[in-house]
């Protein structure tokens, strides 16, 4: 059976259009092709596929070598706004762009059931 | 020293590090999706990183860059820290040699450390020579950077091309520090 890619998409758009300060939400491959993607205008979804494979990975590195056990998620936190990096299943990384406005907690527990739903799909 | 081997996909980058480096090397593989699988199961996604006691004051710092130019910000990255980089080319896939000359232009324009040109996988059937290899990265004139044969695999050869590409730096930082001399 293949993947649904429209109705990845439709979560995707579903999430980031309800939960209120997320921008943009980008679901890749682990070696960074996109998948699905709602990105803010102006982001090249090629590139942040690529950037968000690579940050996990070495995250992933990071946590490994430095005995920090396996990784829930990356957090980027800049003076304009979050990019929370999450691990999807085995075959997807889900990237989640929020403004500074967001509520952590709400964004954490959003992230979470996003993902639930997008396994159901990936798997 | 930091040194970078760079190149087109599969032309023996992290092999190349993983046979000198003397600690366990940091690597980045992910499984790969695209039209990568076609040579090979996983791929570099960040970086590779080697470390090498080259002598007592003297670290040698090996990264090596993703092959696909989505990584090209990696590239970006490391380039830019480079003392001296090494382009890896797979001597038997002419239809990569364009691939290899747009990573070459992309280094060029962001860094004036000096190249070494590695030729890879020439025991594979139908190798190009080097002359030719040459001029399809845009080298028309003998004014090229120096080009040496390595087996990725074999950590005498790879240690040659290391020795290659440090004497060929020093060379180039004679140049740029005496030029007044002459």
């Amino acid at each position: 059976m293949s993947i649904n890619v429209e109705k990845l998409s439709a979560i995707l758009q579903n999430f980031v259009s309800g939960t209120s300060d997320v921008e943009g939400a980008a679901l890749v491959t682990p070696d960074g092709l996109p998948l699905a993607n709602t990105l803010p205008v102006g982001m090249d979804e090629e590139r942040v596929s690529a950037m968000s494979a690579a940050m996990l990975s070495l995250g992933e590195r990071i946590g490994s070598e430095l005995a920090r056990g396996s990784i829930d998620r990356i957090y980027v936190e800049g003076d304009s706004g979050y990019g929370v990096l999450t691990s999807c299943a085995e075959d997807a990384v889900l990237l989640v762009l929020a403004s500074k406005a967001v509520k952590q907690g709400i964004l954490m527990l959003e992230i979470k059931r996003v993902i639930s739903e997008l396994k159901l799909i990936l798997i | 020293m930091r040194l970078v081997v760079t190149g087109p996909v599969s032309a023996g980058k992290s092999t190349f590090i993983r046979s000198i480096s003397e600690i366990e090397v940091v690597d980045t593989d992910r499984r790969a999706t695209d039209e990568t699988t076609l040579l090979k199961h996983k791929t570099t996604v960040a970086f590779d990183f080697g470390r090498l006691q080259f002598s007592p004051n003297m670290a040698l710092h090996l990264y090596g860059t993703p092959g696909q130019s989505r990584f090209d910000f990696m590239w970006d990255i490391l380039i830019r820290q480079a003392h001296a980089y090494i382009l890896l080319v797979a001597a038997h896939r002419p239809q990569e040699f364009r691939y290899a000359r747009r990573v070459l232009s992309f280094m060029r324009q962001r860094s004036p450390a000096p190249v070494l040109i590695g030729l890879t996988h020439t025991d594979q059937p139908d190798p190009w020579d080097a002359e030719n290899i040459l001029i399809a990265l845009g080298y028309l004139n003998d004014n090229h950077p120096p080009v040496i044969t390595v087996n990725p695999t074999q950590p005498e050869s790879v240690a040659q091309s290391v020795m290659a590409l440090i004497q060929h730096y020093c060379e180039t930082q004679a140049g740029v520090t005496q030029p007044s001399l002459r």
